[in-house]
């Protein structure tokens, strides 16, 4: 029950939303369904805009136009590697590329967009400018995000007397003249939860959107037990943070030249670049030695 | 006595003769009319004079000018403040009869300008400490005075916002000086102005440009005295250290520190880490992890019309 409800959950989610990172983001288990789901929501989209391709090339999915300055890098996509496709798809944003072709084609709408991109190889006649050139949805780099770290609340909808669950609980501390709520933490999905006396509910540590939505029906269940008529209201994941490793090294000057609009690198304050991603609204710290966090994932 | 004027110029684009579009009108100041000239109408009146009050004939410069009205005024910056303000007054007259001066205070100026003349003021002594040129104070009014008025910042310490403007402003003008240097001459600490610089940024919506080890060169090798030479080598040093990107995810301001200490030991003029350290503002244990990194490769990192007063392969080894 578990595995089919998790499916249909993947389901909604790619088929709102749907970019190639979100098989990635996705985890280990969801791999297959989710692939095969994109490319179900891939043919769907394709059919609906009416743009075909027929490469695994056709971006079409994506609304956005990028200039034709960004299909070299489409070419060479194994060269690129995946840390430029992680980088680039983040073009596929409300902003477009600096440079002045992208504005011209980000301007002509997907229509016009023909002209502009008539002259690549790889699509002579397709109606809507795919734009992010990067590795198309169907070359797995391999490099799956762990997750880290999730973020979750809930809302216990009833009044909380925190002395007393301090008091009663096992594993709880509260103080209140240094924060207004009891801090109580469980061995099994090793998580830390901080209980406010209105009823609401954050609940951090979990490695998975499961385990954070066990502990916290775990930690309602505590609350329940002694004495309040706890419900489990409005389980809403915050942010997923992940991490993963992409095994080279990366310039980051490089990288905040040809990505000024959304990269922030100050070396003096930060030895990471922070990479404010605009399609999936993710922020991304890239070290040199190849290691990146992904956070702010609200899923 | 009719004139022509130079506010013919002016004149043009505000009002014209009805009959006679093209005339260039004639201004009279004496009777403060603007005049056009191919049919005698009377266009404008009433033109506000704008030359002095008085003349002047003594030649030396007084310590006064009297042909000025007021204090240079800075439109750019304060929006055109056309106020008045009442002195203290001289003479008997102005007190009464307790003895308290009959007119208190000046008025306040505009409140919302008094806040950015304090944080002007602010930049200015920050500015004057380390001796920054008029451009670049300029440039951080400007900048203050855009980022205060789309008070995206308000809540921020107006000295914060200050500090980081001036920041920002040196680094656009091409001559970046360190968080810590600015945190220095400032009351602020690193963090609040790191994140100052970021809201700006953003609020103001421009970039800026990286740093490079070579910003810094001239500045910290003056300050620690030493001669073109070396500072010419460890500029050299730092730049191919970089190229050969021997110094991954370092800092620039430690590539450059280190580098400055392996151009000095090289050469007569020898400093050690903990001055660099202070110069640059870098701990000598972040000199020592650069230097450890471009060590082995010494040899090549000199320029080759480097003069060796210490060998390289007796350079130090830490």
């Amino acid at each position: 029950m578990d595995e089919s409800a998790l499916e249909r959950y993947f389901d909604d989610s790619i088929a709102g939303d749907s970019s190639f990172l979100l098989g990635e983001e996705l985890g280990p288990e969801s791999l297959d369904p989710a692939h095969s789901q994109q490319d179900s929501a891939l043919q769907a989209v394709k059919a609906g805009s009416g743009a075909e391709l027929g490469d695994e090339l056709d971006l079409s999915f994506l609304p956005d136009d990028l200039g034709p300055q960004e299909e070299p890098d489409r070419h060479d996509d194994t060269a690129g590697g995946p840390a430029e496709a992680l980088n680039v798809s983040g073009d596929s944003g409300v902003f477009t590329d600096f440079i002045s072709q992208d504005s011209t084609a980000a301007n002509s709408q997907q229509g016009g967009a023909l002209l502009t991109h008539s002259t690549s190889p790889f699509c002579p006649m397709t109606p809507m400018t795919p734009m992010t050139p990067m590795t198309p949805v169907m070359e797995r780099s391999g490099i799956i995000p762990q997750l880290q770290n999730i973020v979750s609340t809930v809302n216990l909808s009833c009044p909380l007397d925190l002395k007393f669950i301090a008091l009663q609980a096992r594993n709880a501390e509260y103080n209140p003249k240094r924060f207004a709520a009891v801090i109580m933490r469980i061995r099994e999905p090793r998580t830390t939860a901080l209980i406010f006396s209105s009823g609401k509910m954050v609940c951090t540590g979990a490695k998975s959107e499961e385990q954070s939505r066990l502990a916290a029906r775990k930690y309602a269940r505590v609350v329940q037990k002694l004495g309040f008529p706890a419900h489990f209201l409005e389980f809403k994941i915050q942010n997923m943070v992940a991490s993963c490793d992409i095994c080279f090294p990366i310039r980051l000057e490089g990288l905040v030249l040809k990505h000024q609009q959304f990269c922030s690198y100050e070396p003096e304050l930060f030895p990471g670049l922070i990479y404010r991603m605009v399609k999936p609204r993710i922020v991304l710290l890239i070290f040199v030695s190849g290691k990146v966090v992904l956070t702010g994932n609200k899923l | 006595m009719a004139s022509t004027s130079r506010g013919d110029v002016l004149a043009l684009p505000r009002v014209t003769c009805r009959n006679h579009p093209d005339a260039i009108l004639v201004e009279d100041y004496r009777a403060g009319d603007m005049i056009c000239p191919e049919c005698g109408l009377v266009v404008g009146d009433r033109v506000i004079d704008v030359g002095s009050e008085w003349r002047t004939f003594s030649n030396e410069k007084a310590l006064k000018d009297p042909s000025r009205v007021g204090d240079a005024q800075n439109p750019l910056l304060n929006g055109g403040d056309l106020t008045t303000m009442i002195s203290k007054g001289t003479g008997a007259a102005s007190f009464d009869e307790f003895g308290n001066s009959k007119y208190q205070n000046r008025r306040t100026m505009s409140s919302s300008d008094r806040a950015m003349l304090n944080a002007f003021k602010e930049i200015s002594t920050m500015a004057d400490r380390i001796n920054l040129p008029r451009n670049i104070i300029d440039r951080t009014n400007n900048l203050f005075k855009q980022v205060y008025e789309q008070k995206s910042l308000k809540g921020r310490a107006n000295d914060a916002i200050a500090s980081a403007c001036l920041y920002i402003a040196c680094r656009q003008e091409g001559v970046p000086r360190t968080f810590k240097e600015i945190c220095a001459v400032s009351r602020i600490s690193k963090k609040e102005i790191g994140r100052c610089f970021k809201l700006i940024l953003k609020a103001l919506e421009t970039s800026v440009d990286l740093i490079t080890t070579g910003d810094f060169m001239s500045r910290f090798c003056s300050n620690l005295g030493l001669p073109k030479q070396v500072q010419m080598a460890a500029t050299f040093i730092a730049r191919k250290a970089v190229e050969l990107d021997l110094v991954p995810g370092r800092s620039p301001i430690s590539v450059a520190a280190a580098a400055i200490y392996m151009a000095s030991q090289a050469s007569a003029e020898k400093k050690t880490q903990k001055e660099i350290g202070d110069i640059a503002g870098v701990a000598d244990v972040t000199i020592r992890q650069s230097y450890r990194l471009i060590y082995p490769r010494a040899a090549e990192l000199f320029p080759p019309d480097f003069k060796f007063d210490t060998p390289v392969d007796k350079l130090p080894q830490l």
